[in-house]
């Protein structure tokens, strides 16, 4: 049984602070060019989050890794039943070669879970972003960086910590997974934000001893069911920011079934990275407290409480919401062709007037650290701002 | 601890600034600054800063290159950027660029934090000079951007940590030479660089 705790719990608390003088240059010259973005602040430091260890420990990590366990486990289920490989809309030509990267024991790098958590009661599980999340390095550089900064300057208080060991965990993965030589990374050539992103990974990748090589997706060649880098040399390991149900629709994702390329993220993170993982989760542990009530939608008009989203979607497109008292919201997006889920709404807390969504991070299996983002809307958005927070009892 | 142990980059940081060419010389890392403040606000003791900002400055009066006229000198420079030099000739005063910055090549890395590893300063062979003087640095008119040497060494676009080769930045006593033509290619270069700046979608989620 469950141990009901005495102590009241309270919210994490959200605190105002004194940005650092001359962040924005200092940032660019480590490399982060899109702490704004279109003019618009994205990372944020006029406040930050306290969280204590217990909040941080009991609620967050220990719950972290405890549905990402809920999650690989169900990945057997999935394989055996045709039934959930068509919910999950997997195409029928690579369900061969997706059963076989996890029968292989193909790795996973990490991946983020967006929870929805005040700091009282359990943290529910809004959906898993296991293929392609983003957010890494704001998380697990530049908010490592403030800490570090802002205890030299005296404007924390000595002994505050944060739940964040997020590059150390990608070192230790890095230099364990036995990847082979050379190894890849690569991301569309436009997309500053995601280049910074596998920057970010090549560079722990190299302080790991891996030999790691960047190159543009659009530059990744094909040949005799292999891809080329541009020195004519076959990819062996491929770190992709990309997602996998793009890849499969496009021109060379034939070779995808018979090449030699060892993935990061593997295929079959694309039935974690579904949002159809979340009704599957509800129907093998209904109840559960971290998790949401959620149904494989059937297109009905959506009830007071609940929202409905794309089985693939990214940074809030396509999301559809009722809420309590019957307000309609909705963000348009380029994924209406997928199917869809609907989940029970949980609204996002409030503090001081936004909207605050935490994504905790795994690597391995190991939870990582947390990045908050908040945003004006319950709906979280690309245009989302991303705030650093500290652990302090 | 929850938090890292450590969080270094090798890759990223360096790559923010425009890297000198190395010819199987090592490059030295150096610190390049508008002025004290910001030097502080990278993270430095004040102190230190200070220190090597008047260093800087002394040396600025030795090494600035020098012009017949404010004209010519505002020309390379823009107009506004330059001052006169403490030397005369018949028929007035020589000219010379304002000092716009300094680069710092004795300051310590902070441990272990961003940037990267801490590297002892490389030490002139035979002597112990810093390989790379702590020296002045200026930007010429096209180029607004890009941090310069007086003898015109392209050495960062942006304050922070940047690496250079020690030969290409060892600073002489200022000659009356014209100059021209500085930093058109490295402007394009930036320009493209803003343009590409502007936000595309991402691919993560």
């Amino acid at each position: 049984m469950p141990v009901v705790s005495a102590v009241t719990a309270a919210k994490m608390k959200r605190v105002k602070s004194t940005p650092r003088p001359g962040w924005q240059a200092y940032a660019e010259s480590l490399g982060f060019q899109f702490h704004t973005i279109d003019g618009e602040p994205y990372w944020d430091e006029s406040a930050y989050y306290q969280f204590s260890l217990r909040q941080i420990e009991q609620d967050l990590e220990d719950v972290t890794e405890q549905l990402h366990a809920m999650a690989l486990d169900l990945i057997p289920d999935i394989l055996a039943d045709e039934q959930k490989l068509d919910q999950l809309a997997i195409p029928a030509e690579y369900r061969d070669a997706l059963a076989a990267s996890w029968q292989r024991g193909d790795p996973h790098l990490y991946g983020r879970m967006d929870l929805v958590y005040d700091g009282s009661g359990p943290a529910k599980l809004l959906e898993l972003n296991y293929d392609t999340p983003t957010s890494l390095y704001e998380t697990g550089f530049f908010q490592w960086v403030w800490l570090e900064d802002q205890l030299m300057r005296g404007e924390l208080p000595a002994g505050a910590d944060q739940f964040n060991s997020l590059q150390d965990k990608l070192e230790q993965a890095f230099a364990n997974l036995a990847l082979p030589q050379p190894f890849h990374f690569t991301s569309v050539r436009e997309s500053i934000e995601d280049k910074g992103t596998v920057d970010y990974l090549l560079d722990i990748a190299t302080q790991s001893g891996v030999d790691g090589r960047y190159i543009a997706l659009e530059d990744i060649g094909s040949l005799d069911g292999q891809y080329y880098d541009l020195q004519g040399e076959p990819i062996t390991g491929l770190f992709k920011l990309y997602p996998w149900e793009f890849l499969l629709e496009e021109a060379f994702a034939e070779q995808v079934k018979t090449s030699e390329t060892l993935w990061l993220e593997p295929l079959w993170k694309l039935l974690l990275s579904n949002k159809g993982i979340l009704p599957l989760l509800w129907q093998k542990h209904p109840g559960h407290p971290n998790l949401l009530e959620s149904h494989f939608d059937t297109g009905k008009a959506l009830d007071k409480g609940w929202l409905r989203k794309p089985l693939f979607s990214r940074e809030g497109a396509n999301i559809e919401l009722v809420t309590a008292d019957g307000k309609r919201l909705s963000e348009p997006g380029p994924y209406q062709d997928a199917p869809f889920i609907r989940q029970r709404l949980q609204p996002l807390p409030m503090f001081d007037g936004n909207y605050t969504l935490i994504g905790s991070w795994v690597v391995g299996d190991s939870a990582a650290g947390i990045g908050i983002r908040e945003d004006n809307s319950l709906i979280t958005k690309d245009s989302s701002r991303f705030l650093p927070h500290i652990i302090l009892d | 601890m929850k938090r890292s142990k450590k969080a270094a980059l090798i890759l990223m940081a360096p790559a923010a600034t425009l890297l000198l060419a190395g010819c199987g010389e090592q490059e030295q890392e150096v610190h390049v600054f508008h002025d004290v403040d910001e030097c502080a606000a990278f993270y430095h003791p004040p102190a230190a800063c200070q220190a090597e900002f008047e260093q800087a400055q002394a040396m600025h009066t030795q090494v600035a290159p020098r012009y017949q006229n404010q004209l010519e000198c505002e020309a390379d420079f823009g107009a506004g950027q330059c001052e006169t030099a403490p030397e005369r000739h018949q028929s007035g005063s020589f000219f010379m660029p304002m000092m716009m910055g300094y680069m710092a090549g004795q300051m310590l890395n902070r441990g272990n934090l961003a940037g990267g590893q801490a590297q002892p300063t490389q030490q002139a062979a035979g002597g112990s000079r810093p390989a790379v003087p702590t020296q002045p640095l200026y930007k010429s008119r096209d180029d607004r951007s890009t941090f310069r040497t007086a003898s015109n060494q392209a050495v960062a676009s942006q304050p922070g940590v940047a690496r250079v080769r020690p030969s290409a930045v060892q600073p002489q006593r200022a000659q009356l030479v014209r100059r021209g033509g500085f930093g058109q290619q490295a402007a394009a270069r930036q320009e493209a660089m803003r343009r590409d700046a502007r936000r595309q979608r991402s691919y993560g989620s």
